[in-house]
């Protein structure tokens, strides 16, 4: 049981890594919580759905789902976020959920409220570790939250995107005058934000078989839990607390059952970490805003 | 920035509002579709007012309790009404949600001033509604709501469908005496249908020697029972209990068959829908018996015509809450006959015995309005479900 929930729960937090990344490096970016990113996930999962059911090709349904959400959300950016950046922080976070709201509402419009199959292989086999099994969709994810572990670290550390962003969140201003193109970076932190929210979409349809228009709810309240435990503005540290999150979720429900709604226990250890330690497990530069 | 670009971002922002507005409106509106057949001449229409979760995550029952309902109605307007009255459904969706079925009973009292209601919906929002139906005198049947708590609202409140607890007992049948099964795991919905499916459980289980070593409930939308049952097996379970709705019994049977578990598994009418269960699963569900008061494989005729008709009209074979509320417009029809007072209706509905419907014989209405039939168990073979057994103990059958 302890290899069986662990593997669980790495997946599930490599999920969750997927979903709270790109609204991380927003806050970072824009001290804004980004709620829509949410839509995101759900919007790359729909597109997903119809992508594999012409094609039956899986890394083409990740490629187009990945590809409408970051069109999606550098569309919001243009068009919603930076003109209303002055007026404050809950401006945009009021915007941001009400997005959110309309885009679901849209979904059930477009597509209808009945749960759709995603009933895909995806060309990794079903392996047996100790007594455990995991099936090729989970080890896909978990491939891709190493991915975007490592892929973070790197970028963030080591090409001048990275340098760009860690300017750009520490003073927006500063890092303007000093001649970086803040709205590159803004588009570009978006562009990633929103794909790895489809991919994440994509994945988590695939391994539940499901795709519906409020998938996105839970994902959008939770990783607010996320990113503040994992601390504001850092990136790793909010891969951190995702699969930290992910581990206690399925640790919880394997040894003591259900006695609590999943979705309490993100928040039920936000609460204690906070207590403990209130700027956040590995506090970044924007922890002090 | 300079004036130009504010008056741009201001038409930018009320087209935006003016979307979302009308985005959020169309989300929310409450659908009221009457079949209306009347003709100069005829006795004046009978209106029934019906509710069922046409949205929100039951929104497939909802769809199809209210086909069965259209299909009813047309049915008994076409041979001539009931007692010689047409009927005329009024039809409010309730989202799911009992705060919206409150509106509704409120709505269907007050205002479409109904003669009596079909409640096509689950037992939260039944349970909410009854009492305004039974303080305004509004007979209603509740077509699968089985929360024994419905039909306690009062006298003017009937239950079509066996209730959670009797339920339970027909399923510890299927597991313990026809199973075999002495160590029961039960996974179950947290709510009103789960807890009284797991209290009528749990009486039989006892009372056939069985011991339930695990109860866990779950939440809606709960995708991962994969630590519960691999924590149940660890604790001795042989056979499981599955008190779930269609969606998380849906990710139930996939992490079950990932698990590789063949453990003897019995389930209930909740997974009882086409489109959103037998469709879907398919044969990932074969093996598995369910307790419901429709039998696929019933000899009956009007059983046999309702399938037909209703594939007919509809493109996919009915489940058991098209059957149920199919039941209750016939049941209300009969009771129609012996006037259509408030009382009459009540007290027509109360004297109802030996009544042959699509889920099986109404034997009779105890003095609670709970209705005493039989239960069929259903076993799912090449993905579809067929008669297994019935359970017919009329002690047990007895609320």
């Amino acid at each position: 049981m302890l290899l069986t929930s662990l593997i669980n729960g790495v997946v599930i937090g490599s999920l969750y890594a997927l979903i709270a990344l790109g609204p991380s490096l927003v806050y970072g970016l824009l001290r804004v919580l980004d709620i829509a990113n949410a839509a995101g996930l759900t919007l790359g999962a729909y597109v997903g759905v119809y992508v594999f059911s012409a094609s039956h090709s899986v890394w083409l349904a990740l490629l187009a789902g990945a590809a409408a959400a970051s069109v999606f959300g550098w569309l919001l950016q243009r068009v919603l976020y930076r003109p209303i950046l002055g007026r404050g922080p809950l401006v945009p976070l009021i915007a941001s959920i009400g997005v959110f709201i309309a885009m679901e509402e849209v979904f059930r419009l477009v597509f209808g409220p009945y749960p759709h199959d995603f009933a895909a292989t995806v060309g990794l086999p079903t392996v047996r570790v100790g007594g455990t099994v995991v099936t090729g969709v989970q080890l896909l994810i978990i491939l891709f939250g190493a991915a975007v572990l490592v892929g973070t670290w790197f970028v963030l550390g080591h090409t001048s995107l990275g340098l760009a962003w860690r300017a750009t969140s520490q003073e927006r201003e500063t890092a303007e005058a000093m001649g970086i193109n803040t709205a590159y970076v803004i588009g570009a932190i978006f562009i990633v934000g929103y794909g790895l929210a489809a991919v994440s979409g994509v994945l988590l349809s695939i391994n539940y078989n499901s795709v519906y228009p409020t998938m996105g709810d839970i994902p959008a309240y939770k990783m607010l839990a996320i990113i503040v435990l994992g601390g504001l503005g850092n990136p790793l540290g909010t891969i951190a607390a995702a699969l930290l999150i992910g581990l206690v979720e399925t640790f919880v429900v394997a040894y003591l059952g259900f006695v609590l709604p999943r979705e309490a226990i993100a928040f039920i250890v936000l609460i204690i970490v906070l207590l403990v330690r209130p700027q956040g497990l590995f506090p970044g530069e924007a922890s002090a805003a | 920035m300079g004036s130009h670009g504010k008056v741009g971002f201001k038409v930018v922002l009320a087209v935006a509002v003016a979307l979302i507005t009308a985005v959020g409106l169309a989300a929310c509106g409450s659908t009221s579709t009457s079949t209306s057949n009347t003709s100069p001449g005829a006795k004046t229409a009978i209106k029934i007012g019906f509710f069922a979760p046409e949205s929100g995550f039951a929104a497939a029952d909802g769809a199809s309790a209210y086909d069965a309902a259209k299909l009813a109605v047309n049915e008994i307007n076409a041979s001539g009404g009931a007692g010689g009255h047409q009927l005329q459904v009024i039809n409010y969706d309730d989202a799911s949600d009992p705060s919206q079925a409150v509106t509704t009973a409120t709505r269907l009292v007050t205002q479409d001033h109904v003669t009596a209601v079909v409640s096509g919906s689950y037992s939260d929002q039944t349970l909410a509604a009854a009492p305004i139906f039974q303080r305004n005198n509004v007979p209603m049947l509740a077509a699968y709501a089985v929360s024994p708590g419905v039909p306690a609202s009062g006298d003017f409140i009937f239950q079509q469908d066996f209730n959670g607890v009797v339920e339970g007992r027909a399923a510890a049948v299927a597991l313990v005496q026809d199973l075999g099964v002495k160590k029961v795991a039960i996974v179950a919905i947290k709510n009103d249908f789960g807890s009284s499916l797991v209290q009528g459980f749990r009486q039989e289980a006892a009372a056939l020697g069985a011991e339930v070593v695990a109860i866990d409930y779950n939440q809606f939308g709960e995708k991962d029972f994969t630590p519960i049952l691999t924590r149940d097996k660890s604790k001795g379970a042989t056979g499981f209990f599955m008190a779930e709705y269609y969606s998380e019994a849906q990710q139930f049977i996939n992490n079950w068959n990932t698990l590789g578990f063949k453990y003897p598994l019995v389930g209930t009418e909740g997974i009882d829908s086409t489109t959103q269960f037998f469709q879907p699963v398919g044969k990932a569900a074969d093996g598995l018996v369910f307790t419901t008061p429709f039998n696929r494989d019933s000899t009956e005729p009007v059983a046999q015509k309702f399938s037909a008709s209703f594939t007919a009209a509809y493109g996919h074979v009915p489940d058991m809450v098209a059957a149920t509320t199919y039941d209750s417009f016939l049941v209300l029809k009969n009771a129609l006959l012996k006037g259509t007072s408030a009382t009459q209706i009540r007290d027509a509905i109360a004297a109802t015995t030996n009544f042959v419907g699509t889920t099986g014989t109404i034997i009779k209405y105890n003095g609670h309005g709970e209705v005493v039939k039989a239960i069929d168990l259903q076993v799912i073979k090449n993905g579809e479900p067929h008669h297994y057994g019935t359970v017919d103990n009329l002690q047990l059958i007895t609320p």
